[in-house]
């Protein structure tokens, strides 16, 4: 995940290129370094730096780099011919290269020739087992054709071996969420919480689907994460705050007759309430009224 | 025995600084011809599992405190069970790792290379050196020094009188080879096959890595207490949300 800083430095060098400024190549190293998917600037840029061959010459050994960037960014825009050119300049450079290979298969996937990108995928995959690149294509692959439970797998194999890579359980988790199996994706947002517990975002969403389980305990562990997400983010994020209005309205329903909730936090729902409504007058008066009546219909 | 001799100008210019200049010299070559024989080594898919599997119970461990106290104990079974746990490692197994290492064909060509990379240059100047530039005194250490130190450093030179302040060449030529290390990582970058001292010491400490780092975490994940962490923080966001709202 790219940094507030980060993304602001790359927009800032996106906006100099764009009015003209100079400073492609910066821009590109950056995009290539923090992995964001820019298709259309990478591809323009890239395409103008590649074609004059001033330029070309004077990048030295990155020129390859480049030119794989810029294959990604075509195939990502659908300009399939760019696309093939640029691997074929790679592949007469490159005989021998995986990493070639692993583009080509990545255009057969453009194409939407699948039956043969596997066999592709799974010929590199055979000499290099260990290659995280070409099975997380191959997730990507069985998603692209909406067969889920076979992305499903693939991923679960993926991570038998990596388990320590924290995008991929991310995955995992948005496409059990996707699926509606929140047991499971309940189990990856604990993984990812694990090994990023500053980030509010996994909170937030391992909040959301314990209250989705439903049931009291969930419920209450999802007031704590609601609450922990107001914690890291400063009470700025609404959803949050709404989260809790709504878990602490439910528990009271779940708990009717039992009054043992009272001791922790009695005041946070009225504090999260208050939070909103300033939050809404400041942002969106409008729809004031609209939060209004909702929090009038939560405090039963 | 106070008295100082004056050393000729003569060594400094013929042996002092042509001994460091080829000492870098041979430097600078060992770390091209070691890129150049470097073999890619294909990376064990049992080794890489395991160094994740410690990377996730490490993870485990740091942030056991976020997790609700449930997912906490089942994944400390499934990392420590007696029978399938990821961290166990049965105790005949642990052994072989060391033994195997050095039976395996690929591994031992590699550090075989390794070490000649480093030993032949550094017997070849070092005969060099004492073929060439023995038998006088070629520098002054500028602090004094015990008696103890004249076998090492005054080699060549028979005389038990002189002040073991003087040393010959050959403990110059020590001197460089520990100390260029500093030089070489600013020529060459980091990363430089030239850093011997630090290679024999990992040499040392060799092999046996991951069964040992498995079941030290695993010890390590036997004795976390778990003490949930979240019950705070409804607290926390409270007061966060009061100086928010007033």
């Amino acid at each position: 995940m790219v940094s507030k800083t980060e993304e602001t430095q790359l927009n800032r060098l996106e906006n100099q290129v764009d009015n003209g400024g100079g400073g492609a190549w910066e821009y590109l190293c950056l995009a290539r370094k923090l992995k964001v998917r820019r298709p259309e600037k990478v591809l323009k840029y890239g395409l103008s730096i590649l074609n004059d061959s001033k330029k070309r010459s004077a990048l030295g050994p990155e020129e390859w780099t480049l030119y794989e960037q810029v294959a990604i960014a075509a195939m990502d825009c659908q300009c399939l011919d760019v696309a093939k050119d640029c691997i074929k300049v790679l592949r007469k450079k490159f005989p021998e290269s995986k990493r070639v290979g692993r583009l080509e298969g990545m255009l057969l996937e453009a194409k939407g020739l699948w039956g043969e990108a596997e066999k592709a995928y799974s010929s590199l995959s055979e000499d290099n087992p260990l290659d995280q690149v070409i099975h997380k294509r191959r997730v990507a692959m069985a998603k692209a054709q909406g067969n889920i439970s076979a992305a499903i797998e693939w991923l679960n194999k993926y991570l038998e071996i990596f388990m320590a890579d924290h995008d991929a359980w991310r995955e995992l988790a948005e496409i059990y969420v996707s699926l509606q199996m929140y047991k499971q994706a309940a189990f990856c947002y604990e993984e990812l919480i694990l090994s990023q517990p500053t980030v509010p975002l996994y909170h937030l969403a391992y909040a959301d689907v314990l209250y989705t389980l439903g049931g009291l305990e969930n419920l209450q562990t999802a007031k704590k994460y609601y609450a922990s997400t107001i914690d890291l983010t400063g009470g700025k994020n609404t959803r949050a705050l709404l989260g809790i209005c709504l878990c602490t309205s439910a528990i009271g329903q779940v708990s009717k007759g039992r009054n043992k909730e009272d001791k922790e936090s009695p005041e946070l729902q009225s504090l999260a309430a208050k939070a909103l409504e300033k939050d809404y007058k400041e942002r969106a008066d409008d729809k004031h009224g609209l939060l209004t009546c909702v929090l009038r219909s939560l405090k039963i | 025995m106070a008295e100082d001799l004056v050393l000729d100008t003569a060594i400094r210019d013929w042996v002092l600084i042509p001994l460091s200049v080829v000492m870098v010299l041979i430097g600078i070559l060992r770390y091209f011809v070691s890129k150049l024989m470097r073999s890619f080594q294909v990376p064990d898919p049992k080794i890489v599992k395991e160094g994740q599997v410690i990377v996730r119970a490490r993870n485990l461990r740091a942030a056991a405190n976020f997790i609700p106290p449930k997912p906490f104990r089942s994944r400390r079974v499934y990392f420590s069970n007696e029978e399938n746990g990821l961290l166990f490692v049965p105790k005949g197994q642990a052994q072989n790792a060391q033994a195997q290492m050095f039976s395996d064909p690929n591994m031992a060509m590699d550090m075989m290379k390794k070490n000649l990379s480093m030993i032949i240059p550094q017997t070849l100047t070092f005969a060099w050196v004492n073929f060439f530039f023995s038998g006088f005194v070629a520098a002054k250490i500028p602090f004094p020094l015990t008696q103890r130190f004249r076998s090492m450093l005054q080699n060549g030179i028979d005389l038990s009188t002189v002040d073991v302040s003087y040393v010959s060449s050959r403990s110059w030529y020590f001197l460089n080879l520990f100390g260029l290390r500093g030089l070489f990582s600013l020529i060459l970058g980091e990363e430089n096959a030239t850093d011997d001292t630090q290679r024999m010491m990992q040499m040392s400490g060799f092999g046996f890595d991951p069964s040992k780092s498995l079941s030290a975490e695993k010890d390590g994940l036997d004795i976390v207490q778990h003490e949930w962490a979240l019950p705070k923080f409804e607290h926390r966001a409270e007061a966060v949300l009061k100086k928010l709202v007033s």
